[in-house]
């Protein structure tokens, strides 16, 4: 990403000269190329910036406006999200589809093998996360643009997406994930209460906070779509995201999580759309981290995050969805 | 590993070519992309190369040892990663237990060679 084409974009943009100041291009977000810099205007306005934008390959493929709309939604809102400031769905602005959004200073996010991420500040971080998400599901999905949905599609419609992703990328026997798949089409969960805003990959890792114990903003939202609420909540309890700690995410016993998310969504959890989630969001990382193989073994990408994602998550999840079987 | 062995050797040999090496020598230079970013793509592929590393070490013995185990279940089909997962595949389809059970002990040995904590239910 040359500066010179974000000065030529900005100046363009924003109707003065600019330059670009500062251009750092961010370690892992394997959906999106993600860049800070700083833009300075001829008259001194100043303003540091985070892009984000489609890689030649990437982890999950997206939809390029939704991660903006998404954060337009809850832009100012009692969920807190970087501000957004322009999307380009095509090439011409940053060469690829991508959005601009104000950078959030100071933040930190998590890393996945991190034993203790949130040090003495994780129970108030995860009432924090718990509550935003809540938040999320309260919301009408119509306020993000997202497409309508019935309940009754809410589940099987995930499976069959995750489905049509592995038949496009599987490249051995995988049958701890087709039994898995096979158990979930078999036994469809009750339809949620309403429709939700689903973020689609709320986890730790994926905010930022201050490190004294405030969460900052709620990030990577490129996954989102309309559907059942215990999807996402499923998807942050899962123990991948736990730091191998027992706590949800990292930071709250699953009771107190549940609780921060009931209290703040207006939704009652469902014991038999959980227990269906929770195998459920075991597939979807599993369909994922093939997916992330996939693309090293034809050779469209050789990024170092996608082999680990290929390697440690995926045999993480194929042993924690084998015991999910043996309980079955 | 969900990741052949060679795959993985020939991708991050060609990470470590195209884009590690040049980003490090390019830190403290004015031009240089941006350190952070070669400093994580340095870090991440020499976690991959030490998981490399143990797998070309280790992966042989576990997998003969995978093979034993499901021989008096499969047979000859349970030579070869692929045979036997599709074996068994298709066996825990039929509702045997002792097929799922083989596939479990897989899944324990493969995550064990990581050196990673065990996963932890979130209960």
């Amino acid at each position: 990403m040359p500066a010179e084409h974000l000065a030529r974009f900005l100046s363009q943009h924003w109707g003065e000269p600019f330059s670009i100041s500062g251009l750092k291009r961010f370690h892992g977000g394997s959906a999106r190329q993600t860049y800070r810099f700083d833009a300075i205007g001829a008259s001194g306005r100043r303003e540091a910036l985070v892009l984000r934008r489609d890689p030649p390959s990437s982890l999950i493929e997206t939809d390029r406006l939704a991660e903006y709309r998404a954060i337009a939604c809850f832009a100012g809102s009692a969920v807190s999200v970087p501000e957004p400031v322009f999307c380009d769905a095509g090439p011409d602005s940053f060469g690829s589809p991508g959005f601009l959004m104000r950078e959030v200073p100071g933040g930190l996010a998590g890393g996945l093998l991190d034993p203790e991420p949130y040090g003495d500040h994780a129970a108030a971080i995860g009432q924090q996360f718990f509550t935003a998400l809540g938040r999320i599901h309260g919301t009408d999905p119509a306020a993000a643009d997202l497409p309508a949905m019935q309940p009754a599609d809410a589940a099987l419609a995930r499976l069959a997406h995750w489905r049509s992703a592995l038949a496009a990328d599987q490249f051995r026997p995988e049958p701890v994930l087709e039994a898995a798949m096979a158990w979930l089409a078999a036994n469809p969960p009750p339809p949620p209460e309403r429709i939700s805003i689903v973020h689609g990959d709320y986890r730790s890792g994926n905010f930022l906070h201050d490190g004294a114990g405030r969460l900052l903003a709620i990030l990577d939202w490129e996954m989102v779509h309309p559907g059942d609420a215990h999807e996402d909540l499923a998807w942050a309890c899962d123990p991948l995201w736990s730091h191998f700690s027992g706590r949800a995410g990292g930071m709250l016993p699953l009771a107190e999580a549940i609780a921060a998310w009931e209290a703040a969504s207006g939704l009652t959890l469902n014991a038999r759309a959980w227990r269906w989630w929770r195998v459920f969001a075991q597939v979807q990382g599993l369909v994922i981290w093939i997916s992330a193989a996939r693309e090293i073994i034809d050779g469209r990408s050789h990024d170092p995050v996608l082999m680990f994602a290929g390697t440690i998550p995926y045999r993480f999840h194929t042993l924690t969805l084998a015991a999910a079987l043996e309980s079955l | 590993m969900s990741l052949p062995l060679s795959a993985l050797l020939t991708a991050v040999s060609a990470a470590l070519a195209n884009e590690v090496a040049p980003a490090l020598q390019l830190l403290g230079q004015a031009e240089a992309p941006d350190p952070n970013y070669a400093g994580g793509t340095a870090a991440t592929a020499a976690l991959i190369l030490a998981l490399a590393a143990a797998e070309a070490a280790h992966g042989p013995a576990r997998e003969a040892a995978a093979a034993a185990a499901a021989a008096p279940l499969l047979g000859d089909a349970a030579t070869g990663r692929d045979a036997r997962h599709a074996a068994l595949g298709a066996a825990t389809a039929a509702g045997n237990r002792a097929a799922l059970a083989l596939l479990m002990a897989e899944a324990e040995a493969a995550y064990a060679a990581l050196g990673l904590p065990p996963p932890v239910p979130v209960a």
